[in-house]
């Protein structure tokens, strides 16, 4: 299907940071901006309410944290492992967390690949999986009918705590990953985001994709995998999220049982900070009609007391959708690109900020210009009042959005335990979104983006370059800048 | 269809949503009307969190459009966002987002749809904003001759430099010699070049009524307000007379087509369809739901034939795919797809082969009953998942009444598929997977000449 716009990577897991509360902004409405809109003129200034939830927490007797929200509207359960068994800690032998995490549901004793799907399928219970940077998450998604869930996670504590990595399925796996890497190949995007990393991260855990390298794949042997299981998918290294129709005492159980299963040993130690990059501008010829740029700095990690601020500086500037500076002047006033998005990815230590986009290649050039111009302006000025009000009106007003659903709870509950933030994370977040100026968001921005000092990928076709288009200014929308009242 | 709106066999089931008691979950109240202008409007209730989700779904997608003129639909969905009577261009996109929304749209070949996800108490706003912008329109010429570039920047991100986007659309052109699903949605190149602001104003006045819209709204609402509020704010939109639309039909045996792609890819890939029929437009709706349950049994989950199989014990591919999308005005592809084990050795025309012994497997011999029992498991299961989601309940439901079936018909899949016997599935195997009907395309890496002579 094809659709107005398309989030890039990233603004998905940014959105997912949201939490509920009760806010009390102080912003000033937008009816009076838009009078013709009846419906809004009716509208309660008051920010919208959200859904409660009621995060318990605990420690199992191996170490392991559990988060848990009651929800029984639906007759189903989910469960989310989070390990701190990503990419970050391959050491030597890049992939490895990536093969580790793939190989969970490809053996145990007395089971093979297919008798375990067979024993998922069966109970119509979903297992997934998936290795990043920071974390290795394993999923359950059950029925809580006792005759469905008791048999499933059974054989998801089998999977996850005791697997057995067969020599056959490994070789399987390998050799998928080796084509996906080859596939990549064929991406100019996926090549722009692998080069883009190994360049702001240079020789830390970060840099590398959590796919792995050919060579590295290649070396890997079942008792690689062993050890690395032993040690990264150790009871004191996961977070344990559940939410549904659940209570407390049979959370608790469930949470002793993933526990007991897994092997014994303590959080593995986070990883290094990175070094500060090496600014400036690296090229991948290919031969694609569209040149793809990406533009990056370490940022922030998830614990930063800038974080509030940032993120409100980013939405202004080019997260989401429409409306940031970013879009309207790239794509809305010139017509460059289908989209252009910003953005931090907070992380155990400094993940990146990442403006990313693609135009045709005879602008790449200018429009790369166009984009830098746009940030140097903003880091300087900072956002207008208004910008700010609309901002902090739209991160107030789509908070109940994010607590919507059991998956976005599980979700909320996996990074809050992740990386170990208070359990009022959510609220203070909020809270702090809604008090902050415009000159501390300035100030935040400055302090962590200097524009002068952005890493720069771009890959695709060497041609001649033309000027870019006028911009065309819409009489009818107020100029940035103007304040209503 | 383009390769963008389907669904994966996975997610096929969640379109299902029969009750089931034995589920132990209520099920939502769902109140359904048509106004007097024949807008239809289809309200679920889910009180679990409070918000609600507004879906306006057109009945017209590049299915229906004329050679010439293709990429219409998908071109007038983005100049829905630039003004109508009350809003200027993009401004009703920034009213969305201060209030917290979170809005889009898609277009696929049977039908566009508009959506917001919202607090309820602001569910009029995305009311009255559908209802103006299905009124009154402006479509201004200046901005339509810059989104026209980013539409085809837009082609450019999604199929252009995307080899298997490209290699599926051209799969499209030659698997459906006679219908509109020929057509790709985003628009052939040289009719994105051609289309102008007039061919719009065409296409909106034509196909924008309330008599073929229906407004689909889930959530944290009762049936009556969200009934009030769609007199309110459409009931003064005049009732239209449409054009005629005709269902996508297809040649039944069209012959067979074969097609060589070179495309910039390190990886070959082997694509068959076989032209079938579609729920809204087969005679006998046992073949569809056969097709659906024979889909399920190729690639239906990890234990699922093609993984088993193919990719684990022949070794044959890395990765395989099959699906059938009922859910369609017209006839329909059964499709499936591949990639060889290279490391193996294996060939485009080893997969080739391999599909087929998959094929002629289900014309002999009938699925186990094990087999059956685990789709079916899958399926109850997935009736529950899927009510997670209010989009997808939404969706699923808006879906069904684009293409001219009741969403009432979720309410009989389960036992629908149930009542599906051996019998069926092998005379469905034996009727469809003919090679009379069938296209397939090797997709393989393009030559260092032919990079070279690409414009």
């Amino acid at each position: 299907m094809n659709a107005r716009f398309s989030y890039a990577w990233g603004a998905l897991l940014s959105l997912t940071l949201l939490g509920g509360c009760q806010s009390t902004s102080s912003a000033i409405d937008s009816a009076a901006a838009h009078p013709k809109l009846e419906s809004l003129q009716a509208l309660s200034k008051k920010p919208p309410v959200t859904r409660t939830l009621d995060i318990q927490s605990w420690k199992t007797a191996e170490g392991a944290r559990v988060m848990f929200v009651e929800a029984n509207e639906l007759p189903m359960y989910d469960l989310r492992l989070t390990f701190a068994a990503g990419s970050s800690q391959d050491g030597n032998t890049p992939g490895i967390a990536t093969m580790t995490n793939g190989m969970l549901n490809e053996g145990i004793a007395g089971m093979d690949t297919t008798a375990i799907a067979i024993g998922f399928e069966n109970l119509g219970a979903n297992f997934s999986n998936g290795a990043y940077r920071d974390m290795a998450v394993a999923s359950l998604r059950t029925l809580s009918d006792p005759a469905k869930s008791g048999p499933a996670l059974d054989l998801f504590t089998r999977v996850v705590g005791q697997p057995t990595f067969p020599a056959a399925p490994l070789e399987r796996i390998r050799n998928q990953l080796l084509t996906a890497i080859e596939y990549k190949k064929q991406d100019p995007g996926a090549q722009a985001g692998d080069a883009l990393m190994k360049q702001l991260y240079g020789n830390h855990p970060y840099a590398h994709p959590s796919t792995g390298t050919v060579e590295s794949l290649k070396s890997i042997t079942p008792a690689h995998l062993r050890a690395f299981h032993q040690r990264a998918y150790a009871a004191g290294n996961v977070v344990i999220a559940l939410t549904g129709n659940l209570t407390r005492p049979q959370a608790e159980a469930i949470a002793a049982k993933v526990s007991k299963s897994l092997p014994k040993g303590p959080a593995l130690p986070s990883v290094a900070k990175p070094l500060p990059p090496k600014a400036g501008i690296t090229h991948i010829e290919f031969p694609s009609q569209q040149t793809h740029l990406i533009l990056a700095e370490q940022g922030i990690d998830r614990r930063d007391p800038d974080y509030a601020a940032l993120y409100l500086g980013n939405q202004i500037l080019g997260g989401g959708g429409f409306g940031t500076r970013l879009m309207t002047e790239v794509r809305e006033k010139r017509g460059l690109t289908y989209g252009v998005y910003s953005g931090f990815t907070p992380m155990q230590v400094a993940g990146p900020f990442t403006i990313s986009l693609q135009t045709r290649a005879e602008m790449s050039q200018n429009t790369l210009g166009l984009v830098q111009d746009i940030i140097r302006q903003y880091l300087k000025e900072g956002p207008t009042q208004k910008e700010l009000d609309d901002a902090k009106r739209e991160v107030s007003g789509s908070f109940p959005l994010s607590t919507a659903s059991n998956s976005a709870i599980v979700a909320q509950l996996g990074m809050i335990g992740f990386y170990d933030l208070p359990l009022n994370f959510l609220d203070t977040f909020m809270k702090q979104t809604q008090t902050v100026t415009a000159d501390q968001v300035r100030e935040a921005m400055a302090k962590h983006l200097d524009p002068e000092a952005f890493v720069i990928v771009t890959a695709g076709p060497t041609v001649a370059q033309q000027p870019l288009p006028a911009p065309v200014e819409r009489g009818n929308t107020p100029p940035p800048g103007v304040p209503e009242h | 269809m383009t390769v963008f709106s389907r669904r994966t066999t996975g997610l096929l089931f969640s379109l299902l949503c029969a009750p089931l008691t034995v589920l132990a979950a209520e099920t939502q109240p769902t109140h359904e009307y048509t106004l007097d202008n024949g807008l239809k409007v289809i309200v679920r209730e889910d009180h679990r969190a409070p918000i609600v989700v507004s879906q306006l779904w057109y009945k017209i997608g590049s299915s229906y459009e004329t050679p010439g003129s293709t990429g219409l639909s998908h071109a007038l969905e983005h100049m829905m966002f630039k003004g109508s009577s009350k809003m200027g261009p993009g401004e009703a996109s920034l009213v969305l987002r201060d209030l917290g929304a979170t809005e889009n749209a898609f277009t696929t070949d049977d039908y566009t749809a508009y959506y917001q996800v919202l607090a309820k108490d602001r569910l009029p706003v995305a009311l009255e904003l559908e209802a103006d912008r299905m009124a009154t329109l402006r479509l201004p010429a200046d901005e339509f001759s810059r989104e026209i570039e980013v539409i085809k920047e837009e082609r450019r991100l999604r199929t252009d430099d995307q080899p298997m986007g490209l290699a599926y659309e051209r799969f499209s052109a030659a698997a459906y010699p006679a219908s509109g699903y020929r057509t790709p949605t985003i628009g052939w190149p040289a009719d994105l070049k051609r289309m102008n602001i007039d061919d719009l104003r065409h296409w909106y006045q034509s196909w924008y009524a309330p008599n073929n819209a229906t407004l689909v709204v889930v959530g944290d609402v009762t049936g009556e307000d969200v009934k009030q509020m769609a007199q309110k704010y459409f009931g003064q939109i005049p009732k239209r007379d449409l054009p005629p639309a005709k269902r996508p039909l297809e040649l039944p045996t069209p012959g067979e087509r074969r097609l060589t792609l070179p495309v910039r890819t390190q990886i070959p890939t082997l694509m068959m369809g076989f032209n079938v029929p579609g729920f809204a437009s087969a005679d006998n709706q046992r073949d569809v739901h056969a097709l659906r349950l024979i889909s399920a049994l190729l690639d239906g989950g990890y234990s699922a034939r093609l993984s088993t199989q193919l990719e684990r014990e022949q070794e044959l591919v890395t990765g395989a795919s099959a699906s059938y999308e009922p859910y369609t005005r017209g006839d329909s592809l059964f499709m499936l797809s591949a990639m060889p084990n290279l490391q193996k050795g294996k060939t485009l025309a080893d997969v080739e082969s391999g599909l087929w012994k998959q094929l002629d497997a289900l014309k002999r011999t009938p699925p186990s009953t094990a087999e059956l029992e685990r789709v079916r498991a899958q399926v109850i299961a997935n009736l529950v998942y899927e009510r997670d989601s209010i989009t997808a309940q939404a969706s699923s439901i808006g879906q069904l009444e684009s293409i001219g079936v009741s969403w009432h018909e979720m309410d009989n899949e389960l036992a629908d598929l149930q009542s599906v016997t051996p019998a069926d599935l092998q005379r469905a195997a034996r009727t469809y997977f003919t090679r009379d009907r069938l296209t397939v395309a090797n997709v393989i890496p393009e030559t260092q000449t032919q990079q070279e002579a690409r414009p």
